[in-house]
């Protein structure tokens, strides 16, 4: 991709917002929650981008060990970083969201919030677990095999409003009668979309900017490097007053 | 393969916390709350003072605001109890919306410190049916 395609992308991403936004804000009040509700256009997609990011994360860390080839390390990296970005998004406009609605920010025994909690933390450890590793090879074997036992959180958060009584409501739109009016489902699938297109102007920079750092990092291995600091000799200050 | 000592240990541990998280003590946790059938088959459970979650929905017309907070019947459709609140409700708090108080019993009614809302996952226009109410107008 050339440079000018990567701005095109993120061009392309910020139109969506604004149109993606423009939608939320025409949306009527919702009956009972009120303006509130529109916070679920940034809320609803953030959280499925994040389901989406770990489940690349998941394809390229398997592909890597399949066929180690760089490019599926970087994508499995690159994806991990943006959905911790995603998941931290949801947690907060959650936050945001349930204080009005709610009448708490958080509560410290509910399923779904607990989960999602566990979730970004793991992939933070996920993360740290990446720069632990010097050895390129190592690291994006390890990165893969964690990659692909992180991603069991992604059904467990998701059914985790199922599977247990929660205060977080159960799933809307994915319910057979899907109990939201037209107006405001087709203002949350072009937020969807519009957050789609900003994962893919993430990765695309993401992944751009991991291949550059694995060049420079080859170059460093292969350079004779001055080691830092050697450039600068220590100053002579003679006999200094006072010292006995 | 010098990862495998790293793989097996991971691989044990994340099958151990989310086993405990699906199966063990948290699960208890996470019942959440009891609904007012739970509660009223399990007050032996609960002596006065003993604290827990209820929750279910305000029934229509039994809401009225006393000095201390306000008074309310949550019902899940089969029984219903009287809700004794203390403390101002979070502006959603109205007829038929779903509630979770916390407090414990205090002879036949609940006495409750803590009020959230637990709205469903419905998204209604406002001119759908009925007209919206602003809820600093309720």
């Amino acid at each position: 991709m050339s440079e000018r395609s990567y701005r095109a992308l993120s061009l392309v991403a910020v139109v969506a917002v604004a149109v993606g936004f423009g939608f939320a804000m025409a949306a009527p009040p919702e009956r009972i929650q009120g303006e509130f509700a529109k916070i679920m256009f940034v809320h609803v997609p953030s959280a499925w981008l994040a389901f989406l990011a770990f489940g690349v994360t998941m394809i390229g860390g398997a592909v890597w060990l399949m066929k180690k080839t760089p490019i599926w390390d970087r994508v499995a990296a690159s994806s991990a970083e943006v959905g911790v970005f995603f998941t931290a998004l949801a947690l907060l406009t959650g936050m945001i969201w349930g204080y009005p609605v709610w009448g708490t920010f958080w509560d410290w025994s509910d399923a779904r919030m607990m989960s999602t909690a566990i979730m970004f933390f793991v992939y933070v450890g996920y993360l740290a677990l990446r720069r632990s590793i010097p050895d390129p090879e190592t690291r994006a074997r390890r990165s893969a095999i964690l990659g692909i036992i992180a991603f069991v959180q992604v059904p467990i958060v998701y059914l985790s409003v199922t599977l247990f009584r929660t205060l977080h409501q159960g799933a809307t739109v994915v319910r057979a009668d899907a109990p939201i009016d037209p107006v405001f489902l087709r203002a949350l699938m072009i937020n969807l979309g519009a957050f789609t297109i900003v994962y893919a102007a993430f990765m695309a920079w993401r992944v751009r900017l991991a291949r550059l750092e694995d060049e420079l990092e080859e170059t460093e291995a292969v350079a004779d490097f001055d080691i830092a600091g050697s450039g600068i000799t220590a100053p002579n200050l003679g006999e200094v007053p006072g010292d006995v | 393969m010098r990862y495998k000592w790293f793989v097996l240990p991971a691989v044990g541990i994340i099958v151990l916390v989310l086993g405990f998280m699906l199966f063990g003590g948290l699960g208890d946790n996470l019942i959440y709350y009891l609904t007012p059938s739970e509660a009223v088959d399990q007050q032996a459970d609960f002596p006065d003072g003993e604290r827990f979650r209820l929750g279910g929905l305000v029934t229509e017309g039994t809401v009225e605001t006393t000095v201390e907070g306000v008074t309310f019947v949550v019902t899940d459709g089969d029984r219903s109890i009287n809700v004794v609140h203390t403390g101002a409700p979070p502006q959603l708090f109205q007829e038929n919306i779903g509630v979770v108080v916390e407090g414990a019993w205090a002879g036949n009614h609940f006495e409750s410190d803590t009020l959230i809302i637990n709205h469903d996952e419905e998204y209604r226009a406002p001119d759908d049916e009925g007209a919206y109410i602003p809820p600093s107008e309720n």
